[in-house]
């Protein structure tokens, strides 16, 4: 029966041995083991023992009591009798009590009937408190320094050591006594404003040294917690992010897989979607009326080279937020490219502005078949007109320099406004 | 003239395969390796004439093995190869010592003509490298930082020089370069050398920034 490891509450079904439990514990496991031996809830056996400790602590007493004579399930004997056993354990809790007992005297001697039933419990306590402190087994002094470290006044300073939690610890409870005597004498020998202030504020820092650790404690757990949530939150949005662009063009492309051509294209806007999304500093703010002057050439190049099969070599110094007349630059831009995707002949054609302080220029140039400027034909007029009329339009200069065999380029220039720089 | 002597060094499979098959037949491949350790020891091995370089790999990437590398001053020549054009990535492998840099999706005629080169001294700019020098050395982002060039010989380019980039990163040849601003070939690269001994001696912020924030991806 004994090498069961566990046993747990059989309601209205009493089980012998009484032991302490050791695995539903808040301290000892004493309520736990009655709740057990008798057969009923183990809440109303810790709310009967709490209850029993408003009469001058008698609960916590009678807790102590049993929690040092009945053996831990499992265990061999109780701590009294590992204790008893124990020469050293016993000199050293023979001198703590006999230390304790000639203070009390001591502050008896200074204040009259202090011997109350309260101090006496306390006492007792004490001694208790010392005797599961040496005698219990190595498990369950574990348990108990868990215990310790999660109670508040104790909890952050135990890990600094006990040098730290007694500088804390007795000053807080110096303050707290003088403030609950200061506060208890107000109306009878002194009375007034003054010295309540004073005593509330000696109770209010005492309580504070004592508690500050514990509060802090649990801040940071509250800021660390929030954070791995972020984090979390974080990864879930990347998550979503692959799912929604990377996965979806991949899937694009082993069904397109037949057209060389258009696994390209599915590529290579998705590396680009994919870029943007990880080095762009603020993918957020890509409101399509604030886009830059950057922001605005790399919707030029995804567009064309989305809608003709043609990569478009893309190279940028420098940045400027997008004016009308920026628009009108980028668009002629914007048509140069796509004219030299349905003209030039070539795989890749290159598009290179500049902000410079003075001006704006762009290029777009292909190193296809070329034109002669002097003899071209209808269509390509009509672009070369709309292309300058939308930039002269603005104060801009277009060039257009083509040769048969030898490529094009679109020359764009376009003064900065006084005003902006 | 003989072929030059390469080395590959990319951690991925996929790519080493394609780099081989792009490369056999113009260039002698010599070996490679798809680690940062394994690339020293062979490099310093067989001294090859160039080392196709990836940028991005674990244990400290093409920076440790350019690093490791130049410590034993062998006459190896670096070109820096990434998927990522990121500025921070590429400035600090050419301030490192690389002697050229281009990204990976690259044709392989164009490989083959920048190992070429790099093999016989020069330089190659790719049009994105001039445009990340030219944003380094002459707009500079704010302009209140261009006033912080230091030596003036150094941290600042002549105008000849900053026509010369701005060409490159407009997509022109060094030799359409030469032909629109009526000087030799030979100039054209003398003017792109000493662009690179700028990018890589400089203590401008710009550069010294970017190759210190290097970001991870």
């Amino acid at each position: 029966m004994s090498n069961n490891t566990t046993r747990t509450t059989l309601l209205g079904i009493p089980q012998r041995p009484f032991r302490r439990s050791n695995t539903d514990a808040v301290l000892g496991g004493v309520c736990s083991g009655v709740a057990i031996r008798l057969g009923v809830r183990v809440q109303n056996v810790r709310v009967l023992f709490s209850l029993f400790t408003l009469f001058f602590g008698g609960g916590v007493v009678l807790y102590m009591a049993l929690w040092l004579v009945v053996p831990r399930w499992g265990d061999e004997g109780s701590i009294l009798q590992r204790v008893l056993r124990q020469r050293s354990t016993l000199r050293s809790l023979a001198a703590s009590a006999g230390l304790l007992v000639l203070v009390l005297f001591i502050l008896n001697l200074a204040y009259h009937r202090l011997t109350t039933a309260l101090i006496l419990s306390a006492l007792l306590l004490s001694l208790g408190a010392l005797a599961i402190w040496r005698g219990s087994d190595k498990e369950e002094l574990r348990h108990l320094q868990g215990v310790l470290n999660a109670a508040p006044v104790v909890s952050a300073a135990s890990a600094r050591g006990w040098k730290a939690l007694s500088l804390r610890v007795i000053p807080g409870v110096i303050l707290i006594v003088v403030g609950l005597q200061v506060l208890s004498r107000i109306g009878g020998i002194w009375g007034g404003a003054i010295p309540a202030f004073g005593g509330g504020a000696a109770l209010l820092v005492g309580i504070l040294v004592l508690l500050a650790p514990w509060w802090l404690t649990n801040v940071r757990d509250l800021s660390q917690e929030r954070r791995a949530r972020i984090r979390s939150e974080e990864r879930a949005s990347l998550a979503a992010h692959v799912h929604d662009s990377v996965l979806q063009t991949l899937t694009l492309i082993e069904r397109a897989s037949d057209d060389s051509a258009e696994v390209i294209r599915l590529a290579r806007s998705q590396e680009r979607a994919l870029r943007d999304w990880l080095f762009a500093p603020n993918h957020a703010t890509l409101n399509t009326h604030e886009l830059t002057f950057n922001q605005e050439l790399r919707q030029v190049q995804s567009d064309v080279e989305r809608d003709y099969k043609i990569r478009v070599e893309l190279v940028i110094v420098g940045d400027c937020a997008a004016d009308e007349s920026l628009h009108a630059l980028v668009g002629a831009a914007r048509e140069a490219a796509v004219n030299a995707a349905k003209w030039s002949g070539v795989a890749s054609v290159s598009i290179y502005g500049e902000v410079e302080p003075s001006q704006i220029s762009l290029y777009v140039r292909d190193t296809g078949v070329g034109f002669d400027p002097a003899d071209v034909d209808l269509s390509r007029q009509g672009i070369a007109h709309s292309i300058r009329e939308r930039v002269r339009a603005h104060d801009g200069t277009v060039e257009i320099v083509s040769q048969p065999g030898k490529g094009t380029e679109v020359r764009l220039a376009l003064p900065r406004a006084r005003a902006t720089s | 003239m003989s072929q030059p002597r390469v080395f590959l060094v990319d951690d991925h499979e996929l790519i080493r395969a394609g780099l081989r098959a792009e490369l056999r037949g113009s260039v002698d491949l010599v070996g490679e390796a798809d680690e940062v350790a394994a690339a020293i020891e062979m490099i310093l091995e067989r001294t090859p004439s160039v080392v196709l370089l990836d940028v991005h790999m674990p244990d400290g990437g093409g920076l440790a093995v350019l690093q490791a590398v130049q410590k034993h001053s062998i006459p190896v020549r670096f070109l820096a190869l990434s998927v990522s054009d990121a500025p921070q990535d590429v400035i600090s492998v050419v301030r490192a010592g690389a002697r050229g840099y281009v990204t990976k999706n690259i044709s392989g005629p164009e490989l083959v003509d920048a190992i070429y080169r790099v093999d016989a001294g020069d330089v190659v700019f790719s049009p994105r490298l001039a445009g990340f020098v030219l944003d380094a050395f002459v707009n500079g982002g704010d302009e209140g930082l261009q006033a912080a060039a230091i030596d003036p010989e150094l941290d600042q380019l002549t105008p000849r020089e900053q026509q010369v980039l701005r060409l490159i990163a407009r997509g022109y040849a060094y030799k359409e370069i030469a032909g629109e601003l009526e000087i030799s070939g030979k100039t054209v690269e003398s003017h792109v050398s000493s662009v690179l001994r700028k990018l890589q001696l400089s203590n401008r912020y710009q550069l010294a920034h970017w190759a210190s924030n290097r970001h991870l991806v």
